[in-house]
């Protein structure tokens, strides 16, 4: 079974009198360890697609199961819990709270899952350790780069140990060499942690650290380069 | 919730100068809140001190002002031999200010032997025998004695009066501790008075079965014909005609400090609106990252509860301290309405101050908590 089944799912809203169907009919299935990224121009529902994936909107019509669990039907509180036990979200504007340090940032999802504060320690120094912000622990977001910013974004996504991470635009708001370092490190979380990530974005060379490249066109999704999977392939 | 909280203090600070402006608006209103509630507390336990029921005050026909009543001291003789009268008291009040202020000074002269029975005071400081035995004497409430830094053995003046503080006094009775007594010869044959053989009123003491109104009738039909025609009620009626002006002053004061409560409402929910504004993304955040709506609502409620709190701790503190150190009390012809520092006020001070942090903070609780992930996401 997929780790990721989406089935039929239609997303309308309404602007003003206008109806918008940034999504119709999707279909899409993400394997276990995979690295999707996912492409398209303004407004052609790829990040309509992630958020539906990530449980924070929901679809028009349509089903999305994730690792076997119908998260369509879940009601409001239960799709939180769900988001805090199975999804990293690493944002485009990093979205860190800035009255709090790195570390009180990274430790954040883990509040919600009632860990001892010697477990949640031991997570956050992990996550740390694998984004190399070690030394920035105790830094607040305003004494941090942009690329650093992301860095800690990207250790909360992944601090609660998340069946899946969905990043929107993660290198949007980077200069281009910090985004090659932030997107060795998706692509290492994939690799060397086996971590499944679906990735949103407009750039086509970050796209292409994917295992899959997706782009979407109209509603459509056209798959661009052949699966190759970096954990399978690290693996062999 | 309590692993939460370093997250909620450390947003509460994050606009510390609105969040410390918020806390001093209303700890201001706190403060007024509780002031108000002090002289109102004096007020109703003046006005329904079921003891005043028990106890007859025989004044001057068609007079009100204390130093406008002489009654024959002799009246207390005649008023003992009624039926039902345990003893009647000759009082002669002298005061610094016959108007309605905040530092009255009220001497009541009676005969020396007579205050250990008709008054429930206790010495804190000094001793009964001086009292007794010096003709100047003088035993000044701990409430007078605080606010006029009176001391055993001082002399004090008031006017063409002088005085020997020998004793301080503390009372069941509130208002007492405003009073200061002394011995009725003295101060009838004070330079200026010239009140010998007279006293400002009769205190007339019931007994048990007495039935007071009748009582009230029997005394005044006594004295219809004499000399002087008198008019008697009970303590609490004469207490509450005096002071009647206050009562509707005090009345509208209440209007005041449910207005000071409603200030601190508009003021803790602006500063929750105002702070749920500035976090809508980082709410969409909170929310992504797997927190519930629940979460944020506690979150929002728990900050203007912190706010409204603190400030209102810090309002209703500093109130009961100056309250306590300062012994206020309304003084207005002879009649004094004691500044209460109680439990109780410390208690409706939190307990409104807490309501109001609730209430400020549910309406945009509710709201941040029902907001949409996305578009919040994409609020800038």
């Amino acid at each position: 079974m997929s780790l990721v089944e989406v089935q039929q799912v239609t997303k309308e809203y309404v602007k003003g009198d206008q109806t918008i169907t940034p999504l119709k009919n999707a279909d899409l299935t993400i394997e276990r360890g995979e690295f999707v990224s996912l492409m398209g121009a303004s407004g052609s529902g790829k990040s309509t697609l992630l958020n539906l994936i990530a449980g924070i909107d929901r679809p028009t019509s349509g089903h999305i199961f994730v690792d076997g669990e119908n998260i369509t039907q879940f009601s409001r509180t239960r799709l939180a819990r769900w988001r805090a036990e199975n999804v990293g979200y690493i944002f485009q504007m990093h979205n860190l709270v800035p009255v709090l340090t790195a570390y009180e940032n990274i430790e954040l999802p883990l509040l919600l899952l009632g860990l001892s504060s010697r477990d949640r320690e031991k997570r956050v120094n992990i996550a740390l350790e694998a984004v190399g912000l070690m030394d920035r622990a105790d830094h607040y977001p305003r004494q941090l780069s942009g690329g650093q910013e992301q860095r800690v974004g990207i250790a909360r996504a992944l601090v609660a140990n998340p069946t899946i991470i969905v990043a929107d635009e993660p290198t949007g708001d980077l200069d281009s060499e910090t985004s090659e370092q932030i997107l060795e490190l998706l692509r290492r979380l994939n690799t060397e942690l086996g971590m499944t990530l679906l990735m949103v974005t407009h750039d086509a060379h970050a796209a292409g650290i994917a295992s899959r490249r997706l782009r979407l066109e109209k509603g459509v999704f056209v798959e661009v380069l052949p699966i190759v999977s970096f954990a399978a392939a690290e693996r062999n | 919730m309590l692993r939460f909280i370093p997250y909620i203090l450390k947003t509460l600070w994050r606009h510390r100068t609105r969040t410390l402006l918020t806390i001093s608006g209303t700890a201001v209103a706190m403060f007024v809140f509780t002031f108000v509630g002090a002289v109102q507390e004096g007020l109703d336990l003046l006005l329904n001190d079921q003891r005043q029921d028990r106890s007859l005050i025989v004044f001057q026909a068609n007079r009100f002002c204390p130093s406008t009543s002489k009654l024959p001291e002799d009246y207390a003789l005649g008023i003992r031999k009624l039926p039902g009268i345990k003893d009647a008291v000759p009082i002669k009040v002298f005061m610094n200010n016959c108007r309605a202020s905040l530092d009255v000074v009220v001497f009541n002269g009676l005969p020396a032997d007579k205050l250990r029975s008709v008054r429930s005071i206790t010495l804190q400081d000094g001793d009964w025998s001086p009292f007794e035995r010096q003709r100047d004497a003088a035993l000044a409430g701990r409430g007078v004695a605080q606010r006029r830094k009176l001391s055993v053995g001082q002399k004090f003046s008031i006017g063409a009066l002088t005085v020997t503080v020998v004793g301080i006094f503390s009372s069941s009775v509130p208002a007492e501790e405003s009073m200061i007594y002394t011995h009725l010869e003295f101060l009838q044959r004070t330079r200026g008075l010239n009140s010998v053989g007279t006293a400002t009123q009769i205190e007339v003491l019931l007994d048990e079965s007495t039935d007071a109104h009748a009582a009230c009738k029997l005394i005044d039909d006594l004295y219809r014909s004499g000399p002087i025609a008198t008019n008697t009620r009970t303590k609490g009626a004469f207490q509450a005609k005096t002071v009647g002006d206050l009562i509707e002053l005090v009345g509208f004061t209440r209007y005041l400090g449910l207005a000071c409560v409603a200030m601190v409402l508009g003021l803790v929910a602006t500063t929750t609106v105002m702070g749920v504004q500035d976090r809508i993304r980082e709410h969409a955040m909170l929310q992504t990252i797997g927190f519930t709506g629940w979460h944020i609502f506690a979150f929002i409620v728990s900050e203007s509860l912190l706010v409204s709190l603190i400030g209102g701790s810090i309002g209703t503190g500093t109130a009961l301290v100056i309250l306590q150190t300062s012994s206020l009390a309304l003084g207005t012809e002879g009649i004094l309405i004691a500044f209460l520092p109680s439990a109780s006020l410390a208690v409706t001070g939190l307990v409104a101050s807490a309501f109001v942090g609730l209430v400020a903070g549910v309406v945009p609780a509710w709201q941040a908590a029902r907001a949409e992930i996305v578009p919040a996401l994409r609020f800038a």
